[in-house]
């Protein structure tokens, strides 16, 4: 028996099909949460793509108010909006693309606590974060939580995308065994941070919705400014200190 | 040897004006070619030590840390320096 009413069939018409998502899959995505930290250049793009594919419940995470120099990439955001906190008015926004999907805004960026607790409530994490520290933490929480993982990160005209499925593909401490400097504010031109955005949301359809090829173990660069991509097949590390031995390392500091 | 250079991620345009071949001698490492394209770069700029290092598409570590390997003909030495941003 279908969770879905007619309406949100015929809503959801254009995805179902061959190479697209089956019925089931479509049923599957409908179910299911999605936390992503954080909503701005990528994650917002990213969440509308969720929710226009009717994923059933996105939890996002970010805090602070909209500033000018956010709107040359954060998608959910609009000059009325200004000065106000992000959290309430992207969610409603979010709301309005798509009433059939949950939307649950957190005001702040999470702690390592917060983040495991949110990733367990989820099917798949989302991090869009914009320093190492975030991403890392929330790798953590992934692992910790035994969710796969898509992470997008940009900088200028280019981007990348890992997918982790926890105790099974390299996990970013694999890849960034020692926490890389970082500066901010980094350059970085809103086309990319939708491209990736878009690409991520994709990502998580397809872990949740049982259809195509995750990026599972691989990473994908897109060097746009150059007009490039490459693709690297990740290697684990056996002795991560995130993931390795069962998935579940000293660096989560507890078990599953 | 000919080998393909691929200079990415943050502050990709340091490398802009870098050869996108480097030619070395038949057997070299990946640190052989590492130590090449140290010399090529501008004068003040030097590759992240936490950038991943791939070659033809296979992970080898970072710059600091990373499996030896020997180059090919052909081979694409890929140098990611570390990207975040939300």
């Amino acid at each position: 028996m279908s969770q879905l009413t007619a309406e949100q069939w015929e809503r959801y018409a254009r995805q179902i099909g061959p190479g697209v998502l089956s019925r089931d899959g479509q049923e599957r995505l409908s179910q299911a949460t999605v936390f992503i930290s954080r909503i701005g250049g990528m994650g917002g793009p990213a969440a509308m793509a969720l929710a226009m594919a009717g994923v059933g419940s996105i939890i996002f995470a970010h805090g602070g108010r909209l500033i000018s120099p956010d709107l040359n990439r954060q998608v959910l955001g609009s000059e009325d909006g200004l000065d106000q906190p992000r959290a309430p008015q992207f969610a409603a926004r979010l709301q309005s693309i798509n009433r059939f999907v949950t939307v649950e805004a957190i005001d702040r960026e999470p702690d390592d606590e917060e983040a495991t607790a949110l990733a367990r409530r989820s099917d798949v994490v989302l991090s869009s974060a914009p320093t190492f520290a975030e991403r890392l933490r929330l790798n953590r929480a992934a692992v910790l939580a035994g969710v796969p993982l898509i992470d997008a990160a940009q900088w200028g005209m280019s981007g990348t995308l890992i997918a982790v499925q926890p105790g099974t593909t390299a996990c970013l401490r694999c890849i960034y065994p020692r926490d890389p400097e970082f500066e901010e504010p980094f350059p970085v031109v809103g086309g990319i941070s939708t491209a990736i955005g878009g690409l991520a949301a994709l990502e998580a359809i397809k872990v949740l919705a049982h259809t195509g090829e995750p990026l599972f173990g691989r990473l994908w660069l897109i060097d746009a400014y150059r007009g490039q991509s490459s693709i690297v097949a990740l290697t684990r590390d056996p002795q991560c200190p995130c993931c390795g031995g069962l998935g579940i390392g000293e660096e989560t500091g507890g078990s599953a | 040897m000919k080998i393909h250079v691929t200079i990415a991620g943050r502050s990709y345009h340091m490398a802009e004006k870098l050869p996108p071949w480097m030619e070395l001698p038949e057997g070299s490492s990946v640190d052989d070619a590492l130590q090449h394209l140290a010399a090529l770069m501008p004068a003040g700029a030097a590759l992240d030590p936490h950038c991943l290092v791939a070659v033809s598409g296979a992970h080898l570590g970072t710059l600091q840390v990373h499996r030896p390997h020997t180059l090919c003909e052909g081979d694409e030495l890929l140098v990611l320096a570390p990207v975040a941003g939300g």
